[in-house]
């Protein structure tokens, strides 16, 4: 037998001694984090419809294509860190804690978009243009709406937003980075803050978690953090297909 | 108008075939051993299968011969005449005619008179498209009772003639070709049979269909698992469109492919199902006693299973269970063979209330499909 070191049995499947680290949510954070899966899964379902997106899975996106996902993803990264450094000045002594893991966020990620400009550069593009570039449609739209919400009284409901734009980056680093590299020829330097964003995955799960133990402790806040993180996505989304309008 | 599964049976061809033995039965392409094969067959742990070809690719059994033997295994076991089925519900990937549809040569063999017949087409999840179909008609008091079968030959597709002749197709081009090598060494063959009736068995236990639900999002995603394109980037042309079948041949048109890269696609949309369900209250994992999956629990090793530990939605391992590293992968039939054998299987104690959750995820173009039974007596 060529598979002799598995152990395969009839009957019940065989279980694998992986260590699954055990997370013991309250009932309503276990609800939010259902809902937020089923979010999480319909974006990233529902992205695959973006024409940007769909050449990455049907292998037709072009160096071209690359160039101006960049342009585009340029402006959202330098508004990111804004909201969540917003998001953090918003939330009072009751919730210090969280305040300081969202002030460290913020910390780490709000040069991020100087790595896409040398991945632009790196791709052949002219600095001049990815710095010259204004927000799309989709970018003001939900740049808006995150100001808006972080603006708020301890905004809870961001952890929603969270949700998504960390997904998405993990996203990026595990399904589109070394994809966009074989699609286009060009080398890693192309790709570096997509692929970036799928360091540390792992804790930053455990962190999540531990935020929404902390925030979900009613069907109130269940609903407020998913319809955050609903209006993120589809706002999301929007960015991203307003990028086929500078294509054309 | 509750209805039961009254009866099972299947049908798998020849004797089991281990890992090993696999090519000797598909054959070495041009005469050559297979890079990806051990590759492949350890990352899916099938340990045996069963082929209705033999080891010069010469078929011993046609998929309606499959499908036969385990309708006239499931009706031996039945305590219903065969003049009381008014329905032959029959799915497969591909019957050994193109058309007409595949009910119509098994009622033949089957020599069922004058009954109501569905095909269904798809790949592993038409047969829950069969089996839904018979439900529905039961329940709308049409019938009293059907028989649902499902049949897979896979390995006419995936013996080595069919890659010796795709000369100009990806396959030939590439030294790995991971995309149309990888379900070679993932299918084979056999049948499974339900029956339908609207009354528990008067003997033994019988599985009450408490619902089925099915969700496709093909709208979203790009093809996953086909016949009948090249597979080349851009090519629009199917089979038919080429100038002659041969043309489509040597194009690798013919051959069975997987994008394995857009797989995952059907784990996520997998288990966004699965929550879809259980935020309707429809679905209640923790009342689950048998988990029956027609993808293979490591697949979900994951992240995502993860995620559904801390969302307090997963089913425990224990409760899970499949026949799938013995009886191979038979796409459509594969539920049906495992539901065959877990209401006979002694390593599990199937007993009166247990609740079952079937799952058959089809890749193809992204179909989930879901049913719940409940065991009954008499």
């Amino acid at each position: 037998m060529s598979d002799g070191e598995i152990v395969i049995r009839e009957g019940p499947v065989d279980e694998e001694d992986e260590n699954i680290e055990t997370i013991s949510l309250n009932p309503h954070a276990q609800v939010c984090l259902q809902q937020l899966l089923r979010v999480w899964l319909g974006f990233e379902r529902d992205l695959s419809t973006v024409p940007l997106i769909r050449r990455i899975d049907l292998g037709t996106y072009t160096v071209d294509d690359h160039l101006c996902f960049l342009r585009n993803l340029r402006q959202q990264v330098i508004e990111g860190s804004r909201w969540i450094a917003r998001t953090a000045s918003s939330f009072d002594s009751e919730y210090s804690e969280i305040r300081s893991r969202i002030i460290q966020h913020a910390m780490d990620e709000h040069k991020d978009y100087e790595l896409i400009e040398k991945d632009y550069i790196a791709s052949g593009g002219d600095l001049e243009d990815i710095q010259g570039m204004s927000k799309n449609v989709g970018s003001e739209a939900l740049h808006g709406f995150l100001m808006y919400r972080s603006s708020r009284p301890n905004p809870i409901d961001l952890l929603g937003a969270m949700w998504i734009i960390e997904g998405l980056g993990e996203k990026m680093a595990s399904s589109w980075a070394e994809r966009i590299q074989e699609l286009t020829g060009l080398g890693e330097d192309s790709t570096r803050f997509m692929a970036y964003h799928g360091h540390n995955d792992e804790d930053h799960m455990q962190l999540f978690y531990e935020m929404l133990e902390v925030v979900c402790i009613s069907q109130k806040s269940v609903d407020i953090i998913v319809k955050t993180a609903k209006v993120v996505a589809r706002l999301y989304r929007l960015q991203l297909e307003e990028i086929e309008y500078e294509i054309k | 108008m509750p209805v039961y599964i009254t009866s099972t049976g299947c049908f798998l061809p020849g004797p089991p075939i281990n890992s090993e033995q696999v090519e000797n039965i598909l054959g070495a392409v041009n005469g050559r051993a297979s890079f990806l094969r051990v590759q492949i067959q350890k990352a899916n742990k099938i340990k045996t299968r069963h082929y209705a070809i033999d080891e010069n690719q010469q078929t011993t059994h046609s998929n309606v011969e499959m499908a036969t033997n385990a309708a006239e295994q499931c009706l031996d076991r039945a305590f219903i005449s065969r003049e009381q089925i008014g329905m032959l519900a029959v799915a497969s990937t591909q019957g050994d005619y193109p058309a007409p549809g595949m009910a119509s040569m098994v009622q033949a063999e089957l020599e069922l008179p004058s009954i109501e017949i569905i095909s269904t087409h798809g790949i592993c999840s038409s047969s829950t498209m069969a089996l839904k179909a018979a439900w529905n008609s039961l329940r709308l008091k049409e019938h009293d009772a059907a028989l649902v079968v499902s049949s897979e030959l896979a390995s006419r597709m995936l013996k080595k003639q069919r890659y010796e002749a795709a000369t100009e197709s990806t396959f030939a081009e590439k030294k790995i070709d991971f995309n149309t090598e990888f379900l070679r060494w993932m299918l084979s063959d056999g049948a499974g049979a339900l029956l339908l009736q609207n009354k528990p068995s008067p003997k033994g236990l019988s599985l009450r269909i408490d619902w089925m639900k099915g969700y496709s999002h093909a709208h979203a995603f790009p093809t996953c698992m086909s016949v009948g394109s090249s597979g080349k980037i851009g090519e629009t042309k199917t089979w038919q469109d080429y100038d002659s079948y041969a043309e489509a041949e040597r194009q690798g048109a013919l051959l069975l492919r997987q994008d394995v890269r857009l797989l995952d696609n059907i784990v996520r949309m997998g288990v966004d199902g699965y929550l879809r369900l259980v935020e309707e209250g429809i679905n209640k994992p923790s009342e689950v006693d048998h988990f029956l999956c027609h993808y293979s629990s490591h697949h979900f090793k994951n992240k995502i299973l993860e995620m559904l530990e801390a969302a307090g939605v997963a089913i425990p391992q224990e409760r899970w269970w499949t026949n799938l590293y013995t009886r191979g992968n038979t796409g459509a039939a594969s539920m049906f063979i495992m539901i065959d054998e877990f209401m006979r299987s002694s390593d599990v104690q199937v007993k009166e209330g247990d609740r079952i959750l079937c799952f058959v995820p089809e890749s193809g173009r992204f179909n989930t499909t879901y049913f719940h039974l409940t065991v009954v007596s008499a």
